[in-house]
């Protein structure tokens, strides 16, 4: 497990360097164009497991485009599905074989992206998976800047922010305790969803603690907040 | 799957309710979603124009103005499923007021340009936008409240929308399987039953025996009568359950070829149901209900028919009848059972000494009834000549008025209250004595004489000397004229029942006790337009009593009612059917029908509906209020 956290650290430390990275600065938060998603994967075994579908929904500040999602499941090209992860998402491996394999379903997502900058819950894990898999698709890259709404929650949490958080920081409990609906079906789409009517209701919690700019919150956005290491010891089962 | 999310939520809120599938996947297609906390400012007056006409997915939005001194004028308050935006959307001027989350609020945006494409292409969404939102989409409403009958054609409507339990007979003759085929047979006469339902040594149903079997199996073939039964009854015994619309039962009938099913609740025999019960179902008619009253002769044999009045409203409700219709037929109903009785009462006193005439009073004067009612009645008969015929009658009446109410609460009609009832002596007199209480109230219009006047003056003649009713209306009519003061005293009353509008979820609902959270219909939907309409007929001399008909009267007549009576017309029905539909559902569940309703249990339409109802409401007592002026105290 810890391996899997020191690679996510050192792939997002690469990209945070690259000097190629979609222009985004000066933007506010308000202002700029959003790829809320989730992954599912057969485990969390960054070596043998794989991701399994993919959605996201987009938005431009805090306006969800309900009309502008991607949604689709893949073939993982790993046959180490595990019975227990054939239960959380209702989807068996010979219904996945029959999906379009991973790579193809992964630029369709980098298709879908664009220069948006990507949002995820705990989103270090996803972010792994697709640098894992950026290999089958040569010659594209994955420059993407990430924002981790589970550390805008932690963050908002240690300023003492009015709206009170559930303590473990798992998405489908800080929804139901902001008023989002959550829906049993666990599908990636949906949980893109989800965590993007809880990024649109962070920022303007954000706005109060006086982050405004695109900058401020990718900063206290960072995925590399400790959101993975959370997700493990949690129990978080989002992405199995 | 988020945008069928989209598509279910705007199938509920007008005017996208009215679009059809394919352009509200469109628009589903291409609507975002806002989140605002509250207090958040979401348009500014003076700002730009609004690029989105926003939906409220849930929470609520203040409208709101500052004018030139600086005050804030309040437009309006918007609830889940209303709209905003749309003004500044169309202008070229900007945005006109400011619209302020007053609690968390979700927004589903529609963008300028889709909604423009809609207007342009939907007339309906446009009428919903452009013209009087009461009387272009009301028969919408009415659709919705009795939208499941739309997949049923008209005429077997009912075939689909009753159940086998609401008309099959209760009650299930049986006799064993030993008993002659003689034995049943006199058992089927004696309880005037054409169904005999035999049961096993277990107790079982094995087999019915009909009138069908009888003749064939019997009678044609000369067999024994003292053969047993089992010998000739029909078999299988087919089942329908209880819970099956009676369609059900129509198909099985046909396909067996039988008149008679067993109907099975719970896995028990429940009753059978017959194929002369399906030709009542679907010959019910308020025609045969009324036949069905004049056959009594006594008043015993009445209370049972009476009963079954409020049958009647539920198969109206069902037939999509509007609310004017329903009180119609069930007044004629009552009018007819009201006759019966007199006749009985003229039948057991003899012949009266004087001409009279029987009035109905109140919400039985203006054929506003729905479910059975209080007794509010009273009794005009002619001036008797000297004292000796004065004491005769009024001793005669008075007898003879006692008797029908006694005999109107064995047909379940509760005494008056307050006592309006011709059994009470106050209420029971000659035409002069009528007309001078009239004068009274109109000349002194105390507290207690103003609210006699609203009962009392929407009396309508059941029976009897027509024409004493006749003189005392023409009584009442001339004492009116120009009779401002009396007319500013209702004005008065009117205008102090002010609809419940400009309230956070549109609607100012009881504020405690059994029904808190509770909206009265009858207090502030029916009333304000029943008195109003009342008031204008008494400043024309209008003979008519029912709310509707002197509307009809008035136009062309008075100028409020010339411009507002198709407005006033629909949202009159519109409430009454509400308020029906609400009763009928109270009766069905076995509770005491009442007045209140949770406006959180209403469509989106049909708030929507009742809050322009209560606009228009304010409206016609803002221009009562105009025309009473120096009245209003």
């Amino acid at each position: 497990m810890r391996a899997v956290g020191k690679k996510i650290i050192m792939f997002r430390k690469k990209k945070a360097a690259d000097a190629n990275a979609p222009a985004i600065h000066g933007l506010s938060v308000t202002e700029a164009r959003y790829t809320v998603f989730d992954t599912e994967l057969t485990g969390l075994d960054e070596k043998k497991d794989g991701i399994i579908s993919m959605g996201a929904v987009k938005m431009t500040g805090g306006r969800i485009e309900l009309g502008e999602t991607f949604n689709m499941l893949a073939n993982p090209g790993t046959n180490h599905m595990k019975p227990g992860s054939v239960i959380v998402h209702g989807i068996t491996p010979s219904e996945l074989a029959e999906k379009p394999p991973i790579g193809q379903v992964l630029s369709g997502f980098l298709d879908f992206c664009g220069g948006d900058i990507v949002v995820g819950h705990m989103v270090s894990i996803d972010l792994a998976f697709i640098g894992k898999e950026m290999k089958r698709l040569p010659g594209r890259e994955f420059r993407n800047r990430a924002v981790d709404t589970f550390s805008l929650v932690e963050w908002l949490r240690k300023r003492g922010c009015r709206t009170g958080f559930p303590v473990s920081g798992k998405l489908h409990e800080l929804a139901r305790c902001l008023g989002i609906a959550v829906r049993q079906a666990h599908d990636a789409l949906m949980d893109a969803f989800i965590t993007a009517q809880l990024f649109q209701r962070l920022i303007p919690l954000l706005a109060e603690e006086g982050v405004g700019d695109i900058e401020g919150l990718l900063r206290i956005g960072d995925p590399d907040k400790g959101g993975e290491r959370h997700r493990f010891f949690s129990g978080e089962i989002g992405n199995f | 799957m988020l945008v069928e999310d989209v598509m279910d939520f705007l199938r509920q809120v007008p005017p996208f309710q009215f679009l059809d599938g394919k352009d509200l996947k469109a628009i589903a297609g291409k609507v975002s979603l806002e989140f605002y906390p509250k207090d958040a400012l979401i348009l500014r007056q003076k700002g730009p124009a609004s690029l989105y006409l926003r939906i409220i997915k849930k929470g609520g939005v203040k409208v709101y103005r500052i004018s030139d001194s600086g005050e804030e004028v309040l437009i309006d308050y918007r609830g889940e499923g209303d709209v905003f935006g749309l003004l500044s959307l169309m202008g070229e001027d900007g945005q006109k007021s400011n619209v302020v989350a007053v609690e968390d609020t979700i927004c589903y945006l529609v963008k300028k340009d889709d909604v423009m494409k809609l207007i342009e292409t939907n007339p309906l969404f446009t009428e919903y936008f452009f013209k009087s939102h009461m009387t272009r989409y009301i028969d919408k409403t009415y659709d919705e409240m009795h939208g499941r009958n739309v997949l049923a054609g008209s005429g077997d409507k009912l075939l689909f929308t009753t159940r086998v339990e609401e008309i099959a007979a209760r009650e299930v003759a049986t006799a064993t399987e030993d008993v002659s085929i003689q034995e049943a047979a006199m058992l089927m006469t004696a309880r005037k039953i054409s169904s005999l339902v035999i049961l096993d040594g277990n107790g079982l149903p094995a087999g019915i025996v009909t009138d069908r079997d009888l003749r064939e199996k019997v009678v044609a073939r000369g067999r024994d009568v003292d053969e047993p039964v089992k010998n000739v009854m029909s078999l299988p015994l087919v089942r329908v359950d209880s819970k099956d619309f009676c369609f059900e039962a129509v198909l099985k009938m046909i396909k067996y070829n039988i008149h008679h099913l067993l109907v099975i609740r719970d896995g028990e025999l429940q009753g059978v149901i017959t194929n002369h019960d399906l030709m009542i179902l679907q010959g019910t008619s308020p025609l045969s209900f009324a036949k069905d009253i004049e056959n009594q002769i006594t008043v015993e044999g009445l209370a049972p028919v009476a009963g079954k009045i409020n049958n009647i409203v539920g198969l109206l409700l069902k037939d999509g009848a509007k609310a004017s219709s329903i009180a119609k037929v069930i007044s004629e109903i009552n009018d007819r059972l009201v006759r019966k009785v007199l006749g009985m009462a003229e039948r057991k006193f003899g012949r009266p000494p004087l001409p009279y005439c029987w009035i109905a009073l109140g919400s039985e004067g203006r054929k506003e009834q729905t479910f059975k009612t209080d007794q509010d009645n009273a009794l005009i008969y002619a001036d008797p000549q000297g004292e000796n015929e004065a004491l005769e009658a009024g001793e005669y009446f008075r007898q003879f008025a006692v008797f029908v109410r006694e005999a109107l609460l064995k047909c379940c009609f509760p005494p008056c209250p307050a006592g309006f009832m011709a059994s009470n002596p106050e209420w029971n007199q000659p035409l002069r004595t009528w007309k001078k209480y009239f004068t009274d109230w109109v000349s002194t219009p105390t507290a207690e004489a103003v609210l006699k006047s609203l009962i009392f003056f929407d009396f309508r003649p059941i029976y009897g000397d027509m024409a004493l009713a006749g003189q005392l209306r023409d009584h009442l009519v001339s004492i009116l004229q120009d009779e401002m003061v009396f007319l500013g005293f209702l004005a008065n009353k009117i205008i102090r029942n002010r609809p419940p509008i400009g309230f956070m979820k549109s609607f100012v609902v009881e504020k405690s006790g059994e029904h808190k959270d509770e909206l009265n219909l009858k207090l502030k939907g029916i009333a304000p337009i029943v008195d109003a309409v009342r008031l204008f007929a008494l400043e024309k001399g209008v003979a008519e009593t029912s709310t509707l008909e002197r509307m009809e009267a008035l136009r062309g007549k008075h100028t409020i009612v010339e411009e507002y009576a198709e407005e006033l017309e629909h949202a009159f029905e519109f409430i009454m059917l509400l308020r029906i539909t609400h009763q009928y559902g109270q009766i069905k569940a076995g509770k005491q029908p009442d007045n209140f309703i949770n406006p959180d249990n209403l469509s989106n339409l049909q708030k929507k509906t009742i809050k322009d109802a209560f606009s228009l409401i304010s409206r016609i007592q803002d221009l009562i209020i105009e025309r009473y002026k120096a009245l209003i105290l």
